[in-house]
């Protein structure tokens, strides 16, 4: 048998059930990962009285299952099928500088992708997974044109704004790399409908997580997930945050370790804005477009490039039509209301606004669309 | 001593001849009925000895054997007690034997004699094969809507018994007892703004169409429904008299006489099944769906109502009959109604607007897993309803009344009866070339709906059949653009939980 790297004991101790970070990081106290695997094996880690009384009560409990895993655990299949997946594992010493110097490092990091792609400078673009449109095209703006000017964006992989985030770092022509920390194992999309956004960040930056292979994405991992996201930027945008939610968990990590905060204004009457738009009150920098948050990285703005609108320009109905929905999602309700057209023309134009590309539909609603995408 | 007499049970909404033969004869006294009565049916005994009794009309104290024929179909209910009675004074010679062979007898009985009226008096009159029926006064406006039986109300067993043998002549029949008026159907006049929901009801009650609405509570949902009833135009004289019967099969409609107002039914949301689709005893009560035949059902919380009453619904909406089978048989009765449905969007039930809801992922989904897709697909019309804003309810102009609505919407149903002899929720796909031929901007409309995934196969054909319904309503010959694109527009994925459309 060919030896085997220190990463894939490290690989094969954090897939015992229940060896949390915490308990992983007891466990590799003064001790290689081959020392404590080899512990683990013989016993000896079993009787070590530290980590026993470290462990509180169920220290014996949980080593003693851990050593049963253990002997049955294939740890060379396991660590085949990381090689396969293209899936590094280190230890605390070869993490990243931004999280060695952490208050709160973490103890095993999975990764795809090396870590040469946090060489430059790094936003973290986060919020709610409920948003709206405005949100979806703030954050897909910002990505696009942190990633075109060469600042790699830092976020989630969640539903909505980190998403789309995400979508705008991998459209156009991006100089640097996204980054992603997630709250489940790397062989774990979640959640599926990002399948597909999962793998061209992996293909082209970094994927991060705490988790195993296999590691279900259990509510606990996702604030642990949110510090490592405050941690790795040096700045921290929320795009649209309620009053309560994980984005609000990011800002909190963020301003204890000292990074800039930046929220984007929202209307006063979207409770997706409510958070972000209650931040700005408090001190945070407003986002009025990257130029705000280039100037806090001390970056200079690049020649702005103007927008092309391609789009077929609305004739006048649809024009009134376009005013009425304005910037807020609209019912047709609102739109026949504020336009005293009847339904059935409003319906027509609102169709052919559709199709022009100025409006979308989600759900009974409808928004517009900037001129960006 | 034998006698026979003619008298009805029922079974589900229709009635059943029944013969009451009754055999006195020697022999310790007794009562026995045979013929699979129901427990109501087999008190007879107490409640025919105590009103022959009281009326004076003397006791057998012999053997009385009481035959229920045919002996396979179950009884119930308590109208054979007059049917009974009748054949004992006509086996005792209490009245002449020839005066009952053209009568039929329907009544339930007081302990003084008294007749009662019974559930169901409208089908089981129209079961008999008698060109007269005794009834109880009370059953009279019903059992004079079959046209050819002679309604005979009598209002006690010993005026009856003198009329049969020749005393006293029928009695005259009881003024109609002063029937309460409906509460009057609330006028759309009082909705404020809501142009889309207005039209959607509109739409429905012109081409019987299902309709969803989805919005926060107070944003007016039931508001909208329970002014529906006011936009259908009176039930014409046959559907007035299948409601009635299946009213009358439920007990409900005792003191009036024909139905012409299109019922509203609104159960609550914790009905079971059965009461939703009918069932229960022998009896077989007809259920709220069919209550609610020729009017409208309407169901306030839809997410709230258990999943099997829901699923339930599904036969019924798509064949206007439902099939009840038990042990004692099965039942068909009608089921053709339009089916009204509001709910919120969401648990938290704040606002359907994107970014707008509080709950939890894990609960959304929850909650919409209590549709089912293919439920969902049912309805042709699916609208957001949001609170109207301060400036709406206050600036808004009053809205159009229901007696407007209400011209329109028979105009629009007699065009469409006019052109394929029904609503246009029935119509066909193989019919719709015919009768709303595609504009080449409309097909375009629907090519891309299609495309982008938002209209099935079925949601195709079914937006296709709102935009006829509203074309008949604006009075057009021809289905314009305008009409499919509001179709289009009141066929949405309220809820967001990706059912196409």
């Amino acid at each position: 048998m060919t030896a085997l790297p220190p990463a894939a004991h490290l690989a094969a101790l954090m897939s015992l059930d229940g060896m949390w970070p915490r308990r992983a990081r007891l466990v590799l106290a003064r001790r290689s990962p081959e020392a404590a695997w080899e512990a683990l094996l013989d016993g000896a880690l079993a009787r070590s009285v530290p980590l026993l009384r470290a462990l509180r009560g169920r220290g014996p409990e949980l080593v003693q299952g851990w050593a049963e895993q253990a002997r049955a655990l294939d740890v060379p299949r396991l660590w085949q099928r990381h090689l396969q997946l293209g899936i590094g594992v280190t230890e605390p010493r070869a993490h990243p500088a931004a999280l060695r110097e952490d208050p709160a490092p973490p103890t095993v990091l999975f990764h795809r992708g090396g870590f040469d792609h946090l060489d430059g400078a790094r936003v973290a673009i986060v919020g709610t997974r409920k948003c709206t449109r405005y949100g979806r095209d703030v954050a897909f703006d910002l990505g696009a044109q942190l990633a075109e000017a060469g600042v790699g964006v830092v976020s989630g992989l969640a539903l909505g704004i980190d998403a789309e985030a995400h979508r705008g770092a991998l459209a156009g022509t991006p100089t640097a790399p996204p980054i992603a920390v997630v709250g489940s194992g790397l062989d774990v999309v979640y959640p599926r409908a990002n399948d597909v956004l999962w793998q061209q960040v992996a293909e082209r930056g970094l994927l991060l997580s705490e988790a195993p292979l296999g590691a279900a994405p259990e509510g606990w991992r996702f604030p642990a997930r949110n510090r490592l996201i405050a941690a790795l930027a040096d700045v921290v945008v929320v795009v649209e945050s309620h009053v309560r939610g994980g984005s609000m968990s990011t800002v909190d990590e963020a301003l204890r370790r000292d990074r800039p905060v930046l929220a984007v204004p929202g209307s006063v009457r979207s409770d997706a804005s409510a958070g972000t738009n209650a931040l700005l009150a408090q001190g945070a920098g407003p986002v009025t477009g990257v130029d705000d948050v280039l100037a806090v990285l001390g970056c200079t703005p690049g020649p702005r490039r103007p927008v092309a609108d391609d789009r077929l320009a609305p004739d006048e109905m649809g024009a009134t039509v376009l005013d009425a929905v304005g910037w807020q999602p609209s019912t047709l309700d609102q739109v026949v209301l504020r336009t005293a057209f009847d339904v059935g023309a409003v319906a027509l134009a609102v169709e052919r606004l559709i199709e022009a590309g100025w409006l979308v539909r989600t759900g009974g609603w409808l928004e517009r669309v900037p001129a960006h995408r | 001593m034998l006698a026979i007499t003619a008298s009805a049970t029922i079974a589900g909404v229709d009635g059943r001849p029944v013969s009451v033969e009754v055999h006195v004869a020697g022999g310790l006294p007794a009562f026995t009925v045979v013929g699979l009565p129901d427990t109501s049916c087999r008190e007879a005994r107490d409640r025919v000895r105590a009103a022959l009794l009281s009326s004076e009309l003397g006791w057998p104290e012999e053997k009385v054997t009481v035959n229920l024929a045919p002996s396979g179909l179950p009884k119930v209910g308590s109208g054979l007690d007059l049917a009974i009675a009748v054949a004992l004074m006509v086996a005792l010679d209490r009245v002449p034997r020839d005066s009952v062979t053209n009568l039929g007898f329907l009544a339930e009985l007081g302990l003084d004699g008294a007749l009662r009226p019974v559930r169901g008096a409208l089908p089981m009159v129209a079961a008999m094969d008698r060109p007269e029926v005794v009834v109880a006064p009370g059953n009279h406006a019903e059992a004079q809507l079959v046209e050819r039986v002679q309604s005979r109300p009598v209002s006690s067993l010993r005026q009856l018994a003198e009329v049969l043998r020749g005393e006293a002549a029928w009695p005259p029949v009881p003024p109609p007892r002063p029937v309460a008026t409906p509460p009057p159907v609330p006028d759309l006049a009082d909705v404020r703004g809501q142009p889309v929901a207005r039209q959607a009801l509109e739409v429905a009650a012109a081409g019987g169409h299902h309709l969803l609405m989805v919005g926060p509570p107070g944003a007016g949902k039931t508001m909208l429904a329970k002014r529906l009833p006011g936009l259908l135009p009176p039930l014409d004289p046959g559907d007035a008299l299948t409601v009635t019967r299946v009213w009358s099969a439920a007990g409900l409609a005792l003191a009036g006489g024909l139905i012409r107002v299109p019922p509203f039914r609104a159960p609550h949301h914790q009905i079971s099944s059965v009461a939703m689709i009918g069932g229960g005893s022998a009896a077989m009560c007809p259920g709220e769906v069919s209550l609610a035949n020729g009017g409208v059902l309407f169901l306030d919380e839809l997410g709230e109502f258990p999943p099997a009453a829901l699923e339930a619904l599904r036969q019924p909406l798509e064949e206007g009959t439902v099939r009840v089978s038990r042990v004692h048989g099965s039942q068909t009765y009608p089921a053709r109604f339009v089916l009204v449905a509001a709910m919120n969007p969401c648990p938290c039930g704040e606002s359907g607007a994107p970014g707008g809801c509080r709950c939890s992922d894990s609960a959304r989904a929850r909650y919409h897993r209590r549709l089912s897709a293919p439920l969902l697909d049912r309805f042709d019309l699916r609208v957001v309803v949001e609170r109207p804003g301060a400036a709406d309810l206050l600036s808004a102009p009053v809205g159009e009344g229901s007696a407007a609505v209400a011209q329109r919407v028979a105009g629009a149903r007699s065009r469409a009866r006019a052109r394929s002899g029904g609503l246009n929720v029935d119509l066909r796909p193989e019919e719709l070339n015919r009768v709303a031929p595609l504009t080449p901007g409309s097909r375009f409309l629907l090519e891309r709906a299609v495309t982008d995934g938002r209209l099935s196969g079925r949601g195709l054909h079914r937006v296709r059949t709102v935009a006829r319904t509203m074309a008949d309503l604006d009075g057009a010959q021809a289905v314009s653009d305008e009409h499919l694109a509001a179709a289009l527009a009141h066929r949405v994925d309220p809820l967001g939980i990706g059912v196409r459309p």
